[in-house]
């Protein structure tokens, strides 16, 4: 079922869909209110209007998730969380430029939120926006948060669960059904999400496809057919790096106070560090390192997607700090679309023909 | 050992330097000036002295003073106190493009890695911090990065690669965006709270005491100086304009990066009164002035020059921008009774930080009380916060008053994305619609 699909149908059994825009963002917040958040990150969308209204430079997170919107879409409200100065024009572009009429709520995670002023401010945002939606939508039933944290915490542990058997080397899965099953939680009402992930860890319990295993970086994996090229000739994603799947969930059970607005701020700064929230680069390698050891990985590969500020910013020391720990790394300029370039292919086994 | 840095800071600073550039500006002989414009301003010696010794004592700020590299919109006004010696890589790789060698330096960065398709002023300053290479002289390394996100988010990623190249402390001041109809409280308490946070750090780092009589002093100053900032250019009102924007983008530089000091102010003083001893006596910075217009974004350095004397030539005079207009601003919210209350109004609400709705009212306010004809949209592709909603506003503009508008796409500083003869094609097209 595509999301639109699956859209339309949480729509009929009398839900409402919020078009969630990357990256960080609480969905316990939204699901308490029964709102889906369906995530927009690289929509097979045509993008020839949302040229006319973007200069060149925009990436194409930004340009197809407009044009996605410019399209009719079965979504009720759009949640646009602060993750890049793109994602923030695109914010107020939309409701103040392009008269968008259904109700735009904004969601800032604060940058270097480890200071007492950033959780303060966090935990301000996080009242903020439930008080936002409750204008829209109405107070969520009593109760109805604590069991959402609880949502949150066990796709968590599913998602945990299934990254750590297949840095074990203990799930049979390729790369291309790997995440296949792991971006339908971009969608997914989140017991769906968890039963599946379950489900899916228990009937591919097994061994890790032969082949050299890598660690992937960047956003997404893309190009779309990216995956299927890699399991083809060998190549295995042990672990990722990725901004929308590997980043997004806490490596760790995070604590979990009784109030659940905390508990939901409580997940947020526990999320690995990512160059959006202005992680530090030391601790960014750590993470990568960390990632490489435990996959028994053999190199890094960075996706670098094209005028994407804050990952392309951190990639060269990023790379630069991997090899001075003995970690290969190579990095490629990526872009969503249908097809990898065979010349993206080429430097890629190149690169893994040289690993010691 | 620092004693005896200090000394020579102090005999630099005091002594040696002013006499230096004084001599060197006795050697320089007056230019012969160009028809298309009026008398050059003279405060421009008094400028480029300032801005000159500025970059000129850095070198020996090293271990004197701590010295701290800034972004153009953090509250500078933190340091003052702690005398660190502040330097601004937005500015210095402004004066890169200015001086064509943009390009040149950010290719450092881009042979380390760092995409071409990154922010120009960020490469060039990477490209520096890389090479050493620099026009502006010997430039010390920083002790201090201190970073402010109200510009943008990409002094943060940029401000971070620096301290891991540099080894140095980065304090990241983070200013939430603003959306109308939000309540701004939380998020300019947060401002104000880091702020607030920061100061024992920042100490640490300086070796010295947070004086606050020195903190409200260098905040009244900057108060000062933004006021006759604001001041000079409303000079530009008046028919004809007495300098032009692209003037004002020149002698903008101490507002960025002297803010808070005595000389900033005494220089805006000095401007302030040439600017309106034109007005009184008619002196157009353009003689022949026809067309009026307002410039949205930052300048592009590298072409300032062709471009003026492309505007001139149809008579048409930048009056208005709101690049300029951003250290102007907010200076009403500089006030000494919360003086961190006051520095995170003053800097949280800068328009960059604002939504587009507040920038559409300002670009409506601008062209109305500087009654342009027209509006000239540099789409800049190194700055996105500034560049994304600009196709749109155009519309929204010409729908709602009697103006023209032209985007120029182009970049601050890296002259590798620019075409002069496709520019002007655009401009003169644009001028023609001007005439009807």
């Amino acid at each position: 079922m595509s999301r639109r699909a699956y859209a339309e149908a949480q729509r009929a059994y009398g839900r409402r869909v919020a078009a969630v825009f990357p990256a960080r963002y609480p969905p316990e917040i939204l699901w308490a209110r029964e709102v889906v958040p369906v995530e927009v990150w690289d929509p097979p969308a045509p993008t020839g209007e949302a040229d006319a209204h973007l200069p060149p430079m925009v990436c194409s997170v930004v340009r197809r998730g407009l044009g996605l919107l410019l399209d009719s879409q079965p979504v009720d409200l759009l949640l646009f969380p602060h993750t890049c100065d793109s994602l923030q024009n695109l914010s107020t572009l939309l409701p103040d430029l392009l008269g968008e009429r259904r109700p735009c709520l904004f969601f800032y995670p604060p940058r270097g939120a480890d200071g007492a002023a950033g959780r303060a401010f966090l935990l301000e945002e996080l009242r903020a926006l439930s008080r936002n939606l409750d204008a829209v939508l109405g107070e969520p039933s009593p109760g109805r948060l604590r069991e959402a944290v609880r949502w949150a915490r066990e796709r968590d542990e599913a998602l945990r669960g299934l990254y750590d058997a297949r840095a074990r080397g203990e799930l049979a899965a390729s790369g291309e059904e790997f995440y296949r099953m792991v971006r339908r939680t971009e969608y997914l009402w989140p017991e769906e999400a968890a039963a599946e992930l379950g489900a899916f860890l228990r009937e591919r319990a097994g061994s890790r496809p032969a082949g050299v295993p890598l660690v992937l970086s960047g956003v997404l994996p893309a190009p779309k057919d990216l995956l299927s090229r890699l399991d083809e000739r060998g190549l295995v994603v042990a672990e990722d790096d990725f901004l929308g799947l590997g980043r997004r969930f806490p490596r760790r059970a995070p604590p979990l106070p009784d109030d659940p607005l905390e508990a939901a701020a409580e997940r947020l700064l526990a999320l690995p560090p990512c160059p959006t929230q202005g992680a530090p680069l030391s601790s960014r390698v750590a993470f990568l390192e960390e990632l490489v050891r435990r996959s028994s990985a053999r190199a890094v590969v960075f996706l670098a997607l094209k005028f994407c500020e804050p990952e392309l910013f951190d990639i060269p020391f990023l790379a630069k700090g991997l090899e001075e720990r003995g970690l290969p790394a190579l990095v490629l300029e990526t872009e969503p679309g249908a097809e990898t370039p065979a010349a993206l292919l080429t430097r890629l086994e190149a690169f893994v023909e040289s690993l010691p | 050992m620092r004693l005896v840095r200090e000394a020579r800071f102090r005999l630099m600073k005091d002594l040696v330097l002013p006499a230096a550039l004084k001599a060197r500006e006795g050697r320089r002989r007056p230019g012969k000036g160009d028809p298309l414009f009026g008398p050059p301003l003279k405060c421009g010696a008094e400028l480029k002295r300032i801005m000159a010794r500025h970059y000129a004592l850095a070198k020996y700020a090293k271990g004197a003073r701590p010295v701290a590299y800034v972004t153009s919109g953090a509250p500078v006004e933190l340091l003052r106190p702690l005398g660190f010696y502040t330097l601004y890589p937005e500015n210095h790789s402004a004066l890169c493009g200015a001086r064509k060698v943009g390009e040149r330096i950010a290719l450092h960065a881009e042979a380390r890695g760092f995409s071409p398709d990154l922010c120009s002023y960020a490469r060039i300053d990477l490209g520096h911090a890389f090479s050493g290479e620099s026009p502006a002289g010997d430039l010390p390394a920083p002790d201090l990065l201190f970073c402010t996100t109200n510009i943008c988010q990409t002094v943060l990623y940029w401000f971070k690669a620096l301290a891991h190249h540099h080894r140095v402390p980065l304090v990241v001041l983070d200013t939430p965006y603003l959306h109308g109809g939000q309540d701004e409280g939380p998020a300019l308490r947060y401002f104000r709270d880091q702020m607030v946070e920061v100061v024992p750090r920042l100490e640490r780092i300086a070796r010295r005491d947070f004086d606050e009589s020195r903190f409200l002093a260098a905040l009244e100053s900057s108060r000062r100086a933004s006021l006759l900032w604001g001041k000079v250019l409303e000079t530009l009102k008046a028919r004809p304009a007495p300098l032009t924007i692209f003037d004002a983008f020149v002698h903008l530089m101490p507002v960025v990066s002297l803010r808070g000091l005595p000389v900033c102010e005494r220089y805006y003083e000095g401007l302030l009164a040439e600017a309106e001893e034109r007005v009184r006596k008619g002196v157009a910075a353009v003689p022949g002035e026809r067309f009026r217009l307002l410039w949205d974004n930052i300048a592009i350095w590298f072409a300032l020059g062709s471009l003026a004397r492309l505007f001139a030539r149809a008579g048409a005079v930048p009056v208005a921008a709101t690049y300029t207009h951003a250290w102007a601003e907010t200076v009403q919210d500089l006030d000494g009774k919360d003086p961190f209350g006051a520095l995170s109004r003053a800097y949280g609400r800068i328009f960059l930080n604002r939504d587009l709705a507040h920038r559409r009212n300002l670009l409506l306010t601008l062209a109305r009380e500087y009654a342009v004809d027209g509006v000239v949209f540099h789409s800049a592709r190194s700055c996105k916060p500034y560049s994304i909603g600009q196709y749109d506003m155009r519309g929204l503009l010409e729908g709602e008053l009697p103006l023209r508008t032209v985007v120029l796409e182009a970049d601050m500083a890296d002259g590798r994305v620019w075409s002069q003869a496709q520019a002007e094609t655009r401009l003169e097209a644009f001028f023609e619609s001007l005439e009807r």
